[in-house]
């Protein structure tokens, strides 16, 4: 009887043991099987969530007009969360054949995987130095996804009350005594407060804000930034004139304020006249209030002396295709791309249904939906930009220790000039 | 123990084999790339102790620790008075004492993730209009100094955490058993005696039980922290896994963060070890 007892049980056991393991192998089976050899697998993986379905749509129709190609699209979102996936990815050998790679660190850690992308059409269409921080020599290692921009965001019903032409708004000057006059009618033009600062979000200080003020001293180039050993903080003063100006005007506790009671709460509820963001809170505004969010909003630059009238305008994000596959492989992906920034269904989808500003040549302004867009677009076609230095800044997340830094001053805990001089220290700290 | 034969191995096997997989070898693995220069892609110098080193240097982190170590003392002594008190207010015999077990237990149910970000509107929004109203100036600007956030952390954690402390010091009061109860009332004891004296020594194995998980769960706290205060301001309110998270995956350090996680790991083992064992020579056999 024991013996019986004692075979029955070790069968059970085997039984799990097994089942456990073909549990997992029937998984690989299963994606082996749909590698035949006619079809290409591209596997994209991306950061950008915001445009996930859309994106999944356009590449359908790829599929369709090619059918040997089966595209596979993974967003991951959040920032930060994407880069430590694609890198358990990597090491886990499932590499994508797409990626997306944000500035000129990623391109580093990445660099063993960049297949050149010179000679893609799309490349070539790039609006001029969009391509900078992916560059080296004549290689091309990633093709812009859009462009963004930011600035200050303003209500144009309380400018219009106020009777502020916010096209006269140049100098800090300027907007100072704008700000005063909206102040000293808060009660009449219905707001609360000018500003709505979120000091809680260290990316709205650290990166953005700082970016402004430290972009001319890189000559408004990523790749100055990212390889200069120091920092000057030659515009110090006029950083620290703005974001006074923006706390003081805020909602307090700006400490306890983040992006989403900025945008939702305040900004787009009208309770604030003006925030610093950029053209990406357009559809978080556009769930709040629709009629808002398409007549109501405008975007001014955030003054800088010499720069007057210059909107800080840049990548957040590059394609990449990863070099470690087959030749046939790395050219489809090749082709997908180009096929999505320069084929007639291909742009139609990037402006109306991704909303990007394109960051190729030969778009049709006009079919930009939304207003801030438009407006940035505008900035950037003639010109009128300031870079976006702060993918450059060193690895060690600057940005957030500049705004960590930032929110000790308006704690108190740290005067301005301990703020430059601890934010140089990290700077070469980063840089070693 | 007789019983560990073949069948014994085989049916631990599935268990073993997951355990392994998801828990041992990572760890192995991670110790190893924590004595080198590891980004998450390549590991290419072997840096021996160096991260080791690093770290004890390393101001965030040690302000972190710290702040976690306060945190983990405060909410370890309120959640273990709370939950026992809870425990005694629903073993009586009140009429709603199983309504009330439902709804003390329920907070329990709601992620961390939620939970934080419902508390941030409390006290952010709701505080500050109560305290407008009443004309209470500390009940304004809440989760923006470093002393709020702290409190604040505490709170959420007592108010998640209590219910279920409340259930295992329940699961032990009840079985008490009731004639030491009436002899002692006989005796003349009255009812703090009768607390101090048997009550209290007769519920201490549940003790240790509690002082394990909250000490346990407040240490290894993150997403409550990240959706509450996400550290600020300026980092004070920032807990040892969240440094670790943001040393990893922000500042891409991933070899020194697993540093820190494998420092981390053993200060929680050792003052989980000891508490267990101390606790343990304690406790009152019936």
């Amino acid at each position: 009887m024991k013996a019986i007892n004692l075979y029955s049980k070790g069968f059970i056991a085997i039984i799990m043991a097994i089942s456990l393991m073909v549990g997992c192998g029937s998984a690989e089976e299963g994606e082996s099987a749909s590698n035949s050899e006619d079809t290409i697998t591209i596997e994209i993986y991306q950061g950008k969530v915001e445009f996930a379905d859309q994106f999944e749509a356009l590449a359908e129709k790829y599929e369709e007009n090619n059918p040997n190609v089966d595209i596979k699209i993974t967003s991951v979102g959040g920032g930060s969360d994407y880069l430590g996936t694609l890198k358990t990815r990597f090491s886990s050998g499932e590499e994508p054949e797409i990626f997306s790679i944000a500035g000129p660190s990623e391109a580093e850690q990445f660099e063993d995987y960049l297949a050149d992308l010179s000679d893609t059409e799309a490349a070539g269409l790039a609006l001029e130095g969009s391509l900078s921080s992916v560059q080296e020599g004549d290689a091309v290692y990633g093709l812009p996804f859009n462009q963004e921009g930011y600035g200050l965001i303003y209500n144009k019903d309380v400018f219009k009350q106020a009777g502020i032409d916010p096209r006269e708004i140049s100098t800090y000057e300027d907007l100072e005594s704008a700000v005063e006059t909206l102040d000293a009618q808060k009660n009449e033009l219905g707001i609360e407060e000018v500003f709505a600062y979120p000091a809680k979000e260290k990316w709205v200080g650290g990166n953005h804000l700082a970016n402004v003020y430290l972009a001319p001293e890189f000559n408004n180039n990523v790749l100055e930034a990212y390889n200069a050993d120091t920092v000057q903080f030659n515009k110090s003063d006029e950083l620290q004139k703005m974001f006074d100006l923006q706390t003081n005007y805020s909602i307090q506790p700006v400490l306890s304020l983040d992006y989403s009671q900025q945008v939702e709460e305040y900004f787009s509820l009208g309770q604030v006249a003006m925030i610093q963001q950029g053209n990406w809170i357009y559809p978080s505004v556009e769930q709040m209030d629709e009629d808002f969010a398409a007549n109501n909003m405008g975007i001014i630059p955030i003054p800088v002396e010499g720069y007057e009238g210059k909107l800080p305008v840049g990548i957040p994000n590059y394609w990449a295709v990863n070099n470690n596959s087959n030749d046939d492989v790395i050219q489809a992906s090749k082709d997908f791309l180009d096929w999505m920034y320069t084929s007639e269904t291909g742009k139609e989808a990037v402006l109306s249904d991704f909303n990007f500003i394109p960051a190729y040549e030969g778009y049709d302004a006009e079919k930009i939906a939304d207003p801030l867009s438009k407006e940035i677009y505008e900035y950037s076609s003639n010109g009128d930009t300031i870079g976006w230095v702060f993918a450059g800044f060193p690895s060690n997340a600057w940005g957030d220790i500049v705004g960590a830094n930032m929110q000790k001053y308006v704690g108190g805990k740290m005067t301005w000039e301990e703020l430059i001089q601890d934010s140089i220290q990290k700077w070469e700290e980063g840089r070693n | 123990m007789s019983n560990r034969d073949l069948s014994f191995w085989l049916f631990l096997t599935p268990v073993l084999l997951g355990l392994s997989l998801v828990v041992i070898i990572p760890f192995v693995y991670g110790l190893v790339y924590s004595f080198t220069d590891w980004d998450g892609l390549t590991a290419n110098v072997f840096l021996g102790l160096e991260n080791y080193i690093n770290l004890f240097k390393d101001s965030e982190f040690i302000n972190a620790l710290w702040f976690t170590i306060k945190f983990s003392v405060v909410s370890v002594i309120l959640l273990n008075i709370l939950g026992l008190v809870l425990a005694l207010l629903v073993t009586r015999k009140i009429q709603s004492s199983n309504f009330l077990r439902t709804i003390f237990f329920m907070p329990n149910l709601i992620g961390g993730l939620i939970l934080g970000f419902i508390w941030q509107f409390i006290f952010i929004s709701v505080f500050d209009d109560i305290g407008k109203a009443l004309g209470i100036s500390a009940l304004s600007g809440w989760l923006s100094t470093t002393n709020t956030g702290f409190w604040g952390l505490v709170i959420l954690m007592c108010w998640q955490m209590a219910g279920y402390i409340m259930i295992i010091y329940i699961a032990y009061l009840q079985n008490i058993p009731s004639e030491l109860i009436e002899a002692a009332e006989i005796d003349g004891a009255n009812s703090w005696q009768r607390f101090r004296n048997i009550t209290f020594p007769l519920v201490a194995p549940a003790f240790t039980i509690s002082m394990f998980l909250t000490l346990s769960n407040s240490f290894k706290i993150y997403d409550q922290n990240l959706s509450l205060t996400d550290g600020g301001p300026f980092n004070s309110t920032q807990m040892v896994a969240m440094e670790i998270v943001r040393t990893a995956f922000t500042e891409n350090e991933m070899a020194y963060a697993q540093a820190k996680g494998i420092i981390f790991f053993l200060i929680v083992a050792i003052i989980a070890i000891t508490q267990v064992y101390y606790n343990k020579k304690r406790e009152v056999d019936m």
